[in-house]
C-alpha cells in the first residue's frame, strides 16, 4: 500500500529513482526491544516510534531511507533495515 | 550504478543463541554497540570464528563474550590480559581480542595494561569507557571526569582522569585510536584495523552509563547522552588547531599511533630457536 503511494510520488513528480522513498525495509524483533528510544531520537526521517509499552514500533515506514542508523545503533540487535530495490517500488 | 547491497543481520551468525537474550545490559547502553561493531569488525575481515579468541575480565564490559560464538574466556577481574597473553604464547596465530572496561583496564589491571604495550605482544585490546563502575553502582573509577558526582565521591570527584589513548601511545603501543559510540561506523573500522596490527592495538570506545553516573549528575537519558558524544567530540584533525582551553571536555577521535614494531610472539620464537640450537650443538659435541 505504502509502496503503491511511492510509485505515485515517482510517477507524478518524476523523482529520481535514486531519491524514490522509501529506499528501506524496517524489521523490528519486539522480545528484543528494551525500548531505549535511541533509534527513536536519532531516526533523521522519523520513521520510528515508541508504542504503548514503550517498544519501538514502525510509524511512517515510506520515510525510510536506508541509512541504517538505527542497525547499527541498537545495543539489542532488535533492529534491522533491508534495502528496497527500485524495481520492487516501481511493480 | 546501483549501490552496493549492504549485508543485513550479520551478527545473527556470530551470537550463541543458547544464551538469554534480550542480553543483560541496561536498556541504551553503549556496550551492545560496541559489541555490534566488533562483530562487524570480524565479519568483514572474513575471519573463521575459530581464529578468534575473545577474553574479557570482570565488569559490564566483562559479560560481552557470553554472548558471541567465537572462542570466549571470562576471567577473574583486571586480569583479561594476563589470560590473553597466556593464550597469544600457546596459539601465535590466533586473532585474540580483550575485552575490558575502564576499571578493569585501568585500575585492576593497569600494570597488565601498560606492560602489555610495553611488551607490544599482538592483542588487540578493546577498552569500553563508561567513566564508571556501573556493575557496582556508580563508584568512581580511573577516568571519571572531575568534578562528577559519584557514588563514592558525594561532593564531587577531586582526581585528575587517565587518558586511556595518551596511556597506551605512552606505554608503547604499536596501534591506538579512539572513537565514541555514536561514530559507530568509524569504531568498527578502528577495531578492524586493529585486529590487523601485529603487536598491542588498543582501541578506546568512549560510552556512557546513563544509569548510575548518568542519573547521579542529571546527564539524562541514554538518546541524550549519546547527543553528549556527539557534540563534544572532535577529530584529532580538529583538535591540532584548538587551544588547550578549546579542547578542555572534548573527546577527541582519531589514529594517536600506528606503527611497526616487533612483536613479541615473534621474537620468542626466534629465542626458541636459537636455543635449540644451541642445545643441538652441545648434543653433537658431546
Amino acid at each position: 500500500m505504502d509502496e503503491l503511494a511511492a510509485v505515485e510520488i515517482i510517477e507524478r513528480k518524476k523523482v529520481h529513482p535514486k531519491h524514490r522513498l522509501p529506499r528501506g525495509h524496517v524489521t523490528i524483533f519486539p522480545n528484543w526491544c528494551k525500548g531505549c528510544g535511541l533509534c527513536v531520537e536519532f531516526c533523521p526521517t522519523g520513521v520510528l516510534k515508541q508504542g504503548a509499552d514503550g517498544r519501538v514500533i514502525v510509524a511512517h515506514p515510506e520515510k525510510c531511507t536506508a541509512c541504517r542508523w538505527c542497525e547499527l545503533h541498537c545495543p539489542d540487535f532488535a533492529i534491522f533495515v533491508t534495502d528496497v530495490e527500485p524495481e520492487e517500488v516501481v511493480q | 550504478m546501483r549501490r552496493q547491497r549492504r549485508e543485513s543481520r550479520v551478527h545473527e551468525r556470530y551470537l550463541r543463541h543458547s544464551k538469554k537474550f534480550p542480553n543483560i545490559w541496561c536498556a541504551g547502553c553503549g556496550i551492545g554497540i560496541v559489541l555490534g561493531a566488533i562483530i562487524r569488525a570480524v565479519d568483514g575481515l572474513q575471519l573463521d570464528k575459530d581464529d578468534v579468541a575473545m577474553i574479557s575480565g570482570i565488569g559490564c564490559t566483562g559479560r560481552m563474550p557470553v554472548y558471541v560464538d567465537f572462542n570466549t574466556m571470562h576471567t577473574t577481574h583486571g586480569r583479561a590480559l594476563a589470560f590473553a597473553t597466556g593464550l597469544k604464547m600457546v596459539r601465535p596465530e590466533m586473532k585474540v581480542i580483550v575485552v575490558m572496561g575502564d576499571g578493569d583496564a585501568l585500575a585492576i589491571g593497569g600494570n597488565h595494561f601498560i606492560h602489555a604495550a610495553r611488551r607490544n605482544i599482538g592483542l588487540t585490546a578493546i577498552v569500553v569507557n563508561n567513566l564508571t563502575y556501573g556493575m557496582t553502582g556508580g563508584q568512581y573509577s580511573p577516568t571519571t571526569p572531575i568534578g562528577a558526582l559519584a557514588t563514592t565521591a558525594p561532593y564531587g570527584h577531586i582526581e585528575q582522569p587517565f587518558p586511556i589513548a595518551e596511556l597506551a601511545v605512552a606505554a608503547g603501543a604499536a596501534f591506538v585510536a579512539r572513537s565514541t559510540v555514536y561514530h559507530v561506523r568509524e569504531l568498527e573500522k578502528y577495531i578492524a584495523r586493529a585486529i590487523n596490527v601485529e603487536g598491542f592495538a588498543v582501541v578506546e570506545a568512549v560510552s556512557y552509563c546513563h544509569t548510575t553516573l548518568g542519573r547521579l549528575n542529571r546527564w539524562g537519558t541514554a538518546p541524550e547522552m549519546m547527543r553528549r558524544l556527539k557534540e563534544n567530540s572532535v577529530t584529532l584533525k580538529q583538535a591540532e588547531s584548538m587551544s588547550e582551553e578549546e579542547k578542555r571536555g572534548k573527546i577527541v577521535r582519531g589514529i594517536f599511533v600506528e606503527q611497526e614494531i616487533p612483536e613479541y610472539t615473534r621474537l620468542y620464537d626466534r629465542i626458541i630457536e636459537r636455543a635449540q640450537q644451541r642445545t643441538s650443538l652441545q648434543v653433537e659435541t658431546a
